[in-house]
């Protein structure tokens, strides 16, 4: 019959190299060699801008990106950039976390819809979805409706096959053991069956959300235009490249805090999963 | 048999210091003698650092307290003298299962077509002709582990180091394992530390038995426990039902013990 | 035979779908160009040697940046696994610029290269270089120390134990480090030809949407998210290959 196709995905290593060491100790000695190393960065790379072994514009010092920034930031332009690319890529997001999820669990409960988006997806998960970008924009126009469904389009195929992945895990004693209770075919999916694949679907959305970023600039960048992208799209057209940089310095924080505050939800809701207890 | 001692294992004292937390007394003054050709089983319960010791006697870790000489020498690195076999198997699982055993003949002054020959002899002694080409995931516990066994003694060590190589099959082939490990042993005879905490395993296979008592590590009692002929039937004789008992009770107290000792 | 074809049913659903929607007019043939439309415009761009030729300067951008980024990310994490002032130098630059947007690269690349071949295969590089490298260093980080501890009995030195036992043990993790890198630079390549480049498949793409030949703006569309769909694939049939041995 119709079988669920590989679906593994090309997966931006969303552990990895995070998981190391347990305890206070470590934990506050990692963020003081973390944090120094990015002062260490920072230094070198104002002392090697002032160096003149580059001009000004290859690489402008770090306190003008930041004296930029602050410039910004007083004239309100920062937070204009800033909001919309966190809502274009945050409210892309959430479209295609919710369809996501729902779209991977009627795949692996229904089986027509499994057999009508199985190659959909599998086909679609590894092609450069960017491409279609021009067509988006054909469709959509170039203002907020066509970045968020470039966003969609572009981070809803993580989440459709981690959920899917994440089902088919579920461990089928425990799904007996729960019928076996009573339990009926929808409380088996939203109390049993979601929650014991959560860890896999939020590993999806981990990868998903930093895709988002990624492709709402993009499109920022194609189309102009406000946001983060656009500004730093702008800047580099008129050859400003403290704009640039500034751009880089801003974009790289939001991607942190987005990831960090992800991985931290995470740890929220998996407070019964073991990964917690290891991390305690 | 030769009576000159081969390994000679004299006041070894190891501290284990983990990346992070406690330093740990592992070993404490062990001394300890093996002869020529023996098969001696270092039985203990889980944590008493007889692991350690083997480790030391590979040349695995480094000896800081105390001295380790195998044939005079004193231990200062891993070598080809010393086969190891672990007790998940430690094959190498990119390689098949001739590529595995032909990997220790490697370095062995020998011609390609006598590496050929000697591995797949030894394929044929622990009985996995036909498998040469199977790569470990597609095998069997008990197959996997007759490959490791086959990858050591291809090299021909004169010392075995085996570390609880049965713990991971179940008792059937366990049992099997066993008894086909001595008709090797008899027909190439090595000397042998067997580290086990199962004390029927120890009485069974070994010479003599050193008992090692719980954290840190000591030699506690060796016994003796060299019977006429072994051969499953010897499992129910009387003789070798008192010498479990009497073993069991040494190794009762320290496993009590160490359990006391892990308990929050 | 009948089962792929069962299976793959629903992508020509939606092709003919696709045509009649166009045919019928139930969509502005302006927007949705009819299919036998996309094919027939690119059979021409072939013909005129438009798509080979901004294709292969495309491939070529690709192929570089791609190659450099698996080559040095991935000695860099095997490097790093191996020495451990390497690590302790190095591991906070690498988490450090994991988690950045890889396009906000894009603009800078631009201002240090121009519009040409260099400043698309430094993206690549410096954008593919981090998963592969992360792949490297996990993978030979977990390197099971009992293989290590097999070879070195068994008489393997520094170097064969790293070609020997480090290499392999880590092939499976980088292999999936190099395969996120490959999804990358096809995005990679596409959004910085979009944005700013002159020749390649973005700048095609562009071009023909802004002379508003959509039937060609679609097909080079499909022909490139054909082309990174058959790279993946291809590269999991020889990832596959190089790890038959794992369970």
């Amino acid at each position: 019959m119709v079988r669920v196709a590989d679906h593994s995905a090309p997966a931006a290593g969303a552990d990895g190299i995070a998981r190391t060491p347990t305890g206070r100790l470590a934990i506050a000695a990692r963020i003081a060699t973390r944090s120094a190393a990015v002062v260490l960065l920072l230094v070198a790379w104002e002392i090697f801008a002032r160096s003149g072994k580059v001009t000004p514009f290859m690489l402008p010092p770090f306190s003008a990106v930041v004296v930029r920034i602050y410039t910004d930031a007083i004239t309100g332009v920062l937070w204009i950039n800033l909001g919309l690319t966190l809502y274009r890529a945050l409210a892309g997001f959430l479209i295609a976390a919710v369809a996501g999820i729902a779209l991977g669990a009627a795949m692996s409960r229904l089986r027509p819809v499994r057999w009508f988006f199985d190659p959909i997806v599998s086909v679609g998960f590894p092609m450069p979805k960017i491409a279609f970008l021009p067509i988006v924009m054909l469709w959509l126009g170039v203002y907020d409706v066509s970045k968020i469904a470039m966003v969609v389009f572009d981070a809803i195929f993580p989440v459709v096959t981690a959920t899917i992945a994440g089902l088919q895990a579920v461990d089928k004693e425990l799904l007996w053991s729960a019928r076996n209770m009573g339990a009926g075919e929808r409380e088996l999916m939203w109390q049993i069956a979601l929650p014991a694949a959560l860890p896999q679907i939020l590993t999806g959305l981990q990868v998903a959300l930093p895709i988002a970023l990624i492709v709402a600039v993009i499109a920022e960048m194609a189309m102009g235009g406000y946001g983060l992208g656009g500004a730093m799209m702008g800047a580099s057209r008129f050859a400003d490249s403290r704009g640039v940089f500034a751009g880089i310095v801003e974009i790289a924080i939001v991607g942190y805090a987005l990831i960090k505050g992800l991985a931290f939800i995470r740890a929220r809701l998996l407070a019964w999963h073991q990964e917690a207890e290891e991390r305690s | 048999m030769d009576d000159q001692a081969q390994i000679v294992i004299d006041g070894v004292t190891h501290t284990y210091r983990p990346a992070h937390g406690r330093a740990v007394l592992a070993l404490s003054d062990v001394s300890l003698e093996v002869r020529a050709r023996e098969f001696l089983a270092l039985l203990g319960p889980s944590g008493c650092g007889k692991s350690t010791l083997l480790y030391l006697v590979g040349g695995f870790l480094p000896t800081e307290v105390g001295r380790i000489l195998v044939e005079g020498r004193p231990v200062s690195a891993p070598g080809p003298d010393r086969g190891i076999v672990f007790q998940h198997f430690a094959l190498f699982p990119w390689k098949t299962v001739r590529a595995n055993v032909l990997y220790g003949l490697e370095r062995q002054p020998l011609s390609r077509p006598e590496r050929e020959q000697r591995a797949q002899a030894f394929i044929d002694l622990v009985g996995l002709g036909g498998f040469e080409e199977s790569y470990p995931s597609q095998l069997s516990g008990g197959m996997r582990q007759r490959t490791a066994l086959a990858r050591t003694l291809a090299f021909d060590p004169s010392i075995l180091l085996m570390d609880e190589p049965f713990g991971a099959l179940d008792a059937q082939t366990r049992a099997l394992m066993q008894t086909e490990l001595l008709g090797i042993w008899r027909r190439t005879p090595k000397t042998v530390i067997f580290v086990t905490h199962d004390v029927q395993e120890a009485v069974y296979l070994a010479d003599r038995v050193a008992v090692m008592s719980t954290r840190p590590g000591r030699i506690k009692t060796i016994v003796d426990t060299r019977f006429g002929d072994r051969n499953p039937s010897i499992l129910r004789s009387k003789q070798f039902v008192e010498k479990v008992d009497e073993i069991w009770d040494l190794v009762r107290v320290e496993a009590i013990k160490a359990q006391e000792d892990t308990a929050p | 035979m009948t089962r792929a074809a069962l299976r793959y049913l629903p992508l020509l659903i939606l092709a003919v779908a696709w045509e009649a929607a166009a045919r019928l007019n139930i969509v502005s043939a302006l927007a949705l160009p009819p299919l036998s439309h996309v094919a027939a415009a690119w059979v021409d761009l072939v013909r005129d040697g438009d798509l080979i030729d901004n294709g292969l300067t495309s491939l070529y951008r690709l192929i570089a940046g791609f190659l450099l980024a698996v080559g040095v990310g991935g000695a860099l994490g095997l490097a790093m696994a191996s020495w451990r002032w390497l690590d302790a130098a190095l591991r906070p630059l690498v988490e450090l610029f994991y988690p950045l947007p890889k396009s906000a690269l894009i603009p800078v690349t631009v201002l240090w290269l121009g519009f040409g071949d260099g400043s698309k295969i430094l993206l690549i590089f410096l954008g593919c270089m981090i998963p592969v490298t992360i792949g490297a260093y996990n993978g030979a980080r977990g390197s099971d120390h009992v293989l290590v501890w097999s070879a070195r009995s068994m008489g393997a030195g520094r170097v064969r134990l790293l070609w020997d036992v480090v290499m392999p043990s880590a092939l499976p993790e980088l292999l999936n480090g190099v395969r996120t890198a490959l999804a990358l630079s096809f995005i990679l390549l596409v959004s910085s030809e979009l944005i700013s480049s002159q020749r390649g498949f973005g700048y095609l793409i562009g071009y023909l949407g802004d002379n508003g030949s959509y039937a060609g703006m679609f097909a080079v569309v499909l022909t490139v998210a054909f082309l990174g769909f058959a790279a993946d694939r291809l590269y999991q049939i020889l990832m596959r290959w190089f790890l038959r041995w794992c369970e």
